[in-house]
């Protein structure tokens, strides 16, 4: 049995780590490429959306590497996506690779469920093995996510733009090899201290951007160009409240006890929205509601066609706290050259509604 | 008298009687929008983002003609009405979309329709909604009923009495004119071709182009999904995709499968353009109708640019290739 996931963001070293204690044999799929893009446009039903068609692009990819158990998301819910591993185990069995697909019921039993699966995977392992293994992936996610936050900031102030980026490619390598908690840890306190000593403009005050939208697209850089290394580039700090390691956390203990990461988000789309619509979208307007006094602009990503992120996109200009929002539709079609215009466009724009606003505020202090 | 408005668009052809029953019984007067016309397409647009669906434009067109004309506006947020199979994002966010892009819309009476809640929350949320009209719980419950009666009369007839849900509407509304018209306009052609997808497409003759009308005027006999019983959508959704996943699964892929097997010498499914469900359901009845390949199929998808001449040039390629596969023999 050889199993594989197929990629989003870098999720696969959790289930690397974890599956390598447990002795299964785990594949790490092909990373996304254009390749991938044409396998998933080629044999994807048109009108479906872009984690769709990048999943079962790179799902081919790792079947043609000799995977024979997938592992998707799956379950119910108001989003297409539960239904997307049935559709796609059908077409690659039609292609004529001999694969069983395995539904994460993520959505329902969210931890629970995904536990479970790996015990089934693992051939019954005996419970103790199975979370050391899995607390073992996670802490791997964990540090992962903690390096990111610090190359999300360091981005937007570096003197020499792309030192950061170098950086968290290695160190995602180095917490990637990490044997052992100790060799982890030490992996990255090591790039936490080498992003400390990046040198940056001592003067810069980085205009501050949310990046907000449907999990996959959010999660997958491939999937929206890199918004975010780009936004950095022109000297922008990130602030994405999403992060796979936080999911977790709070699904696997803190939900449980009943307490919700997402209540305050919730909470502050309310006013505008009153129930949950399925996927991302109540969060979609929760984040500019919570966020306006806080950054100075928002990115919205969304795929093309995406049913909540349709609805999010149509109430958030009516809501009443007032935060400049750019959204990014993510498909095939998407082009960097397009994308970089209206990135530009947009910081010009936060840039300048700073300054004006800056002024404003010094008048009426004179 | 206070007057609700309902706008003639999306689960209109679903639940209208049992809407329509609830409000009157209630001591309201029941105000429905006129069927679609060119401004209001125009006007929905232009209130939604470009990649909103077909459908739901329509419906934002309908609300603003009620804006004048009612008091109300009646906008459900149906979630699930079955145990574990759950409705498309759009109509959950009815009502605050409505909201949010048509300011000037008369208040919105909302009621959240979620089996997976139970049938108290369900209750509770009617009583809410009876709570505009009385305070006394008992005519709630009374209208309820009512209301509930009229829809099971209104899915009965329709199988029974083999109307379309426009027609049926006409008949437990009284009108006589109906049953003359269909003795005249259903020709007594052997050849039939099978129309589904979801019945705000289908029946709404401005956004498909008089699809039904023309295929009748070209002499063939039409069938639609709700002259099938719910027995025979059902068995046909587990044949084709092994259960349900959306609400509205018997409309595309029950019908689509029925018909693929019996019933019908050729199969056109209606979607519009950038609808979730359906890129997934069309699919699957396109993957039967590929498998089997007894009986031709056809996939027309609508949004606001779609010109009649195109429409028209499919049709006629479609029928007449069904024909000639009929005379080849080839049609079992």
């Amino acid at each position: 049995m050889r199993v594989a996931l197929p990629h989003m963001g870098n999720l696969y070293i959790a289930f690397k780590a974890a599956f390598g204690r447990l002795g299964v044999e785990y594949i790490v799929p092909p990373r996304i490429t254009r390749r991938t893009m044409s396998l998933a446009v080629k044999y994807s039903p048109e009108g479906l959306c872009i984690p769709f068609k990048l999943t079962l692009g790179n799902l081919i990819e790792v079947a043609e590497l000799g995977a024979d158990t997938l592992l998707m998301p799956g379950g119910y819910g108001t989003c297409r996506l539960g239904y997307y591993a049935r559709v796609q185990e059908q077409i690659l069995l039609d292609m004529g690779y001999n694969i069983e697909m395995v539904q994460m019921g993520v959505s329902e039993q969210k931890f629970l469920g995904l536990l479970r699966m790996v015990k089934r995977l693992a051939n019954d392992a005996p419970w103790p093995q199975i979370i050391s293994a899995v607390r073992f992936g996670i802490k791997k996610l964990s540090a992962v996510d903690r390096v990111e936050r610090v190359v999300q900031k360091v981005r937007a102030v570096e003197i020499e733009k792309g030192t950061a980026n170098r950086l968290y490619t290695r160190a995602i390598e180095a917490i990637d090899e990490a044997e052992d908690s100790h060799a982890l840890r030490e992996a990255e306190a090591d790039y936490t201290l080498r992003l400390g000593r990046v040198a940056v403009d001592p003067g810069a005050c980085p205009l501050i951007v949310g990046v907000t939208g449907e999990f996959y697209v959010l999660l997958e850089p491939f999937s929206n160009l890199d918004v975010e290394s780009e936004l950095g580039k022109l000297g922008v700090e990130v602030r994405r409240t999403t992060f796979i390691s936080e999911w977790t956390k709070f699904s696997m203990f803190l939900n449980p006890l009943g307490i919700d990461e997402k209540e305050k988000i919730h909470r502050a789309a309310l006013p505008y929205l009153k129930r949950d619509i399925g996927g991302d979208g109540w969060e979609s307007i929760g984040e500019k509601v919570l966020h306006s006094g806080e950054y100075d602009g928002l990115v919205h990503l969304a795929p093309f066609t995406c049913m909540p992120e349709v609805i999010a996109r149509n109430i958030m200009p009516r809501t009443r706290e007032n935060l400049p929002v750019l959204t990014i539709i993510c498909d095939e079609q998407i082009a960097k050259t397009g994308m970089l215009t209206r990135l530009e466009a947009f910081v010009d724009l936060l840039e300048r509604k700073r300054r004006v606003g800056n002024t404003n505020k010094q008048r009426v202090a004179v | 008298m206070i007057k609700v408005g309902i706008p003639r668009a999306l689960l209109y052809y679903q639940y209208f009687p049992a809407w329509k029953t609830f409000f009157e019984e209630l001591g309201a007067e029941v105000v429905v929008s006129s069927p679609t016309t060119r401004a209001m397409l125009e006007g929905g647009s232009a209130r939604v983002v470009a990649d909103t669906c077909l459908p739901v434009k329509v419906f934002l067109g309908h609300v603003l003609s009620l804006v004048e004309e009612c008091d109300f506006v009646f906008i459900p947020a149906v979630r699930s009405v079955q145990k574990r199979i759950y409705n498309c994002s759009k109509f959950l966010g009815l009502p605050d979309m409505t909201g949010a892009v048509i300011p000037e819309s008369p208040p919105i009476l909302e009621v959240d329709v979620d089996i997976n809640r139970g049938k108290g929350e369900l209750y509770k949320s009617v009583y809410r909604l009876g709570r505009y009209f009385t305070r006394n719980p008992v005519k709630v419950r009374q209208a309820g009923m009512a209301a509930w009666q009229a829809y099971l009369d209104y899915r009965e007839i329709m199988p029974g009495s083999k109307l379309t849900p426009p027609e049926a509407i006409e008949m437990m509304s009284g009108s006589p004119w109906i049953e003359q018209e269909k003795d005249t306009s259903q020709p007594a052609s052997e050849a039939a071709i099978a129309l589904i997808g979801h019945p705000y497409l289908l029946y709404d003759e401005y956004i498909n182009h008089r699809l039904i009308t023309r295929l009748k005027q070209a002499g063939y006999r039409v069938v639609t999904p709700e002259v099938l019983t719910a027995r025979e959508l059902e068995s046909a959704v587990d044949r084709l995709v092994g259960g349900a996943y959306w609400t509205y699964e018997g409309e595309v892929v029950g019908a689509g499968g029925h018909y693929l097997q019996s019933g019908a010498d050729g199969v056109i499914g209606i979607m519009a353009f950038g609808c979730g469900p359906d890129s997934l359901m069309m699919e699957a009845v396109r993957r039967q109708a590929a498998v089997s390949g007894s009986v031709p199929f056809m996939c027309l998808t609508i949004d606001e640019h779609t010109a009649e001449a195109g429409v028209v040039t499919r049709l006629e390629a479609f029928v007449d290739m069904m024909q000639r596969r009929k005379r080849a023999g080839v049609c079992v």
